[in-house]
């Protein structure tokens, strides 16, 4: 399918006559909820207007190829290598990590961080959001992930079941373009509708999944007091793969191509780049662009980028909001920028987990259960890496095709934190930077040259394997975002300031992690090289051992939603319940992240919250019937 | 002082990196790889590492060549060895420029030399760690000689992961020193 984005949309919208208009809806953020917000919103017939505060540069494949450019030339690519850096929309980057001495907040970039620990987590601030640079691994989450309270006595309760967002699934998967099969991803009371496929079928193991899989499955597992058997299983994942014919009771699937162009050597499947996260160089991985193209061709939806939303205006006497005031800069690398308002009968605020309640609490809105910007949650990531005794091709395919999802529910999880475990195709370039570390390291200090350098990186990059554990963080009210007027960037906006640590709950499943990953090494015959350094910023230890622990920018629950008021900052529809026609939407909704990488299940709440905002709107905009008595 | 010659630059290259001229030709980037070595070390260094190259095939050809026509003389692979690790790696000034060049040719990146090199020979604002085109990346050899594509680049189709890679037999069972 071709989406086209319509030519100067990113600039065309005069932020002076926008002031004017009274929108159905102001949408704060054009990453993916923002994205789905707007389009649903149009087709409804309503008017949207968008507040990015990227670049105002239209989703063209001149533009991509820009990104792409950057990307090759980086000395450095880190996640959000391909991506401009403005001074005014700054984004946190994993290189501005660093070790916190305790007391002493580390403020040497955007995202301010108190400690005790310190993460690499980011976003991307440039149209299409983090979607520009997420790996796009789709996993729904299990039904006890929304009962986790009930069920094991930790974290929450959601205020949804499974079954209340299963339908939202379906068609978050159908937005995003997932490839997978039921078969594979039925399990741990995943369910599915009667009949459903997936939009395209299953993307294949790589060959080093089934080099691992041909030792790992039917590994007998012990774990609270239930015996399982681990298994390599393919991951869902929103790229484009082969259409299912059986798809829609039969009708198929149109997979969308890259914005802008015509599917020739772009948009169509996966080629195997190997280069997800941080940019798919052929558009084959969905990012919101594709959305927002189709919403912006509806003519109801306006845009306004470099537009960095600085306070939310409420009206004291309803609570209602009135106004979002922004600040619009001039150019993304130099100072400049001028105050504008943007009016709607409602607001969405669809920044991200820290950019909203960063929003919120600059806006001196701290809510009135006092929850706004408390429960942060991350997946924390334990990687473990060894070499395996054939060389498996390793630097092949997309960055994770298949893993181990075993481990995401049961019993256990009355003690312990649960989790899924990636098998990298890219090697240990996460843990330690490969392959370019090994050539490095081959030619300076092994004195490598020629055929002997050859056979040195065959042996050393080829039979890389690691594995990375994505261990679930409960919500806990002390891990936070929080502002301080002595913080603020290049605009005057209060910058978002972290407080995190990791509970004991999380560790205990992070070194469970490391003891499972001893014995799939040895099961596999591989060589561990494994070793955590205490000089690394994020090294935590618990039970007198040291482990690594990296973020996932899988950001969550600073607006958690719940059924009551006080415990709560959303309601089920994730709408504010302080202020009537306000929702704040995302990741920050959520009460668990169980061990699903969050956008998918975002995408599914907002899919779902736009019903609400459209019955909100017409019951709010409906001609009064008065009666007359005769 | 003439300028270092293209042939002889692509003749160390075939010796560092166990590549073909031909492959190193199809890169497109080796006479850019010539000129960012001379914009970051300086003429005089790239030449005394060519005529050391240049002394080493000499050495390894023995009775059988002199120095004007080394070409399709079978060398003595071990002698070879033996000579380029004393007459360029061991050597301090020019050791860590061939190791640049080698990482130049496989990463498609140009490293900073080492503090110690630039304290002595002198540093150059070229001698910075850089990407020398966007190209460069895509054209490492590191990728090839792994059998996988550069991340981000040169797609290999849809699938194509799920086979053995193609990584030449002889590399294939390892230790070859």
């Amino acid at each position: 399918m071709y989406a086209k984005f319509p030519e100067g949309a990113a600039h065309r919208t005069d932020p002076a006559a926008a002031a004017e208009v009274l929108y159905d809806a102001v949408v704060v953020g054009g990453g993916i909820a923002g994205a789905l917000i707007a389009s649903r919103l149009s087709q409804a017939g309503k008017r949207v207007l968008i507040l990015e505060a990227g670049p105002a540069e239209d989703l063209t494949l001149r533009g991509y190829e820009s990104y792409l450019d950057r990307f090759y030339s980086a000395t450095g690519k880190d996640n959000q290598s391909p991506y401009p850096a403005g001074v005014n929309a700054p984004m946190p980057r994993g290189t501005d990590a660093r070790r916190i001495s305790p007391g002493a907040p580390d403020a040497s970039a955007y995202l301010v961080q108190s400690g005790p620990f310190a993460t690499d987590t980011t976003y991307t601030r440039v149209l299409g959001g983090t979607t520009m640079h997420w790996e796009a691994k789709t996993l729904r989450m299990l039904p006890e992930d929304f009962r986790m309270r009930t069920l094991y006595g930790e974290g929450a309760d959601w205020p949804l079941t499974y079954e209340d967002l299963a339908p939202y699934y379906n068609e978050a998967e159908r937005e995003i373009g997932v490839s997978a099969d039921v078969a594979d991803q039925a399990y741990l009371g995943i369910t599915f509708d009667e009949g459903y496929v997936f939009p395209m079928k299953g993307l294949p193991l790589s060959y080093l999944d089934r080099m691992v899989a041909t030792d790992l499955d039917g590994m007998p597992v012990e774990l609270g007091g239930e015996r399982r058997e681990l298994r390599v299983r393919p991951f869902p994942q929103g790229r484009n793969g082969i259409p299912n014919p059986a798809y829609d009771g039969g009708k198929g699937y149109r997979p969308r191509g890259a914005v802008s162009t015509y599917q020739v050597e772009v948009g169509e499947r996966c080629q195997g780049n190997n280069n997800c996260v941080p940019i798919c160089p052929v558009q084959a991985k969905y990012h919101a662009g594709k959305t927002l193209a189709v919403a912006l061709q509806s003519g109801r939806v306006d845009l306004v980028a470099q537009a960095v939303a600085h306070k939310v205006h409420i009206d004291e006497q309803t609570g209602r909001v009135t106004e979002i005031e922004y600040r619009r800069y001039d150019r993304p690398d130099s100072p400049g920028s001028a105050t504008m308002r943007a009016r709607g009968r409602l607001f969405v605020l669809a920044a991200n987990a820290v950019e909203n309640p960063r929003l919120m609490l600059a806006s001196g809105l701290r809510g009135s259960s006092g929850l706004m910007g408390r429960n942060f949650m991350d997946h924390a990531y334990l990687l473990a890496w060894a070499l395996l005794p054939e060389v498996a091709g390793t630097f092949r395919g997309t960055n994770c095709t298949g893993g181990i999802t075993d481990l995401r529910g049961g019993r256990f999880r009355r003690h312990q934190a649960a989790f899924s475990v990636d098998i990298h195709n890219d090697g240990w370039g996460w843990a330690r930077g490969a392959p370019m570390t090994d050539l490095v390291d081959l030619v300076d200090a092994g004195g490598r040259y020629g055929q002997s350098l050859r056979q040195g990186l065959v042996d050393r990059v080829s039979r890389q394997l690691q594995l990375a554990f994505m261990v679930e963080v409960p919500a806990n009210p002390s891990n936070r975002i929080t502002v301080d007027p002595a913080y603020t960037d290049h605009l005057g906006n209060m910058r978002p300031i972290l407080t995190y640590d990791i509970p004991d709950y999380t560790m205990r499943g992070v070194a469970y992690a490391r003891q499972l990953s001893r014995r799939i090494f040895a099961r596999l015959g591989a060589e561990d090289h494994t070793a955590y350094d205490p000089d690394f910023w994020g090294y935590a230890v618990h039970a007198g051992e040291g482990y690594e622990i990296r973020g996932g920018n899988h950001l969550a629950g600073t607006h958690t939603m719940g059924s009551d008021p006080s415990t709560s900052v959303v309601d089920p529809d994730q709408r504010s319940w302080d202020h009537q026609n306000l929702y704040l939407v995302g990741g920050g909704s959520m009460p668990t992240v169980g061990t699903s990488n969050v956008t998918l299940t975002i995408a599914a709440l907002c899919l779902r919250s736009v019903r609400a905002m459209l019955s909100q709107l017409d019951a709010e905009t409906a001609p009064i019937a008065v009666e007359v008595a005769r | 002082m003439t300028a270092p010659s293209f042939e002889e630059f692509l003749r160390l290259s075939v010796d560092l990196t166990a590549f073909g001229e031909t492959e190193l030709l199809g890169t497109g980037l080796a006479r850019q790889y010539l000129a960012k070595v001379r914009a970051a070390c300086g003429d005089e260094i790239v030449t005394a590492l060519l005529d050391a190259h240049r002394a080493a095939r000499t050495e390894a050809a023995g009775d059988a060549g002199d120095a004007g026509s080394l070409d399709g003389i079978l060398l003595d692979r071990v002698l070879l060895d033996r000579a380029l690790r004393h007459r360029i790696f061991s050597d301090d000034r020019l050791g860590p420029v061939a190791r640049n060049v080698i990482k130049l040719w496989y990463a498609g990146m140009w490293y900073a030399l080492p503090p110690e090199w630039t304290d002595r020979y002198g540093a150059r604002a070229a001698g910075e760690a850089s990407t020398v085109t966007a190209a460069s990346y895509q054209e490492g050899l590191l990728w090839r000689a792994i059998g996988a594509n550069p991340p981000g680049a040169k797609g290999p189709g849809y699938g194509s992961w799920a086979q053995p890679p193609r990584i030449e037999d002889r590399y294939l069972n390892g230790a070859t020193k």
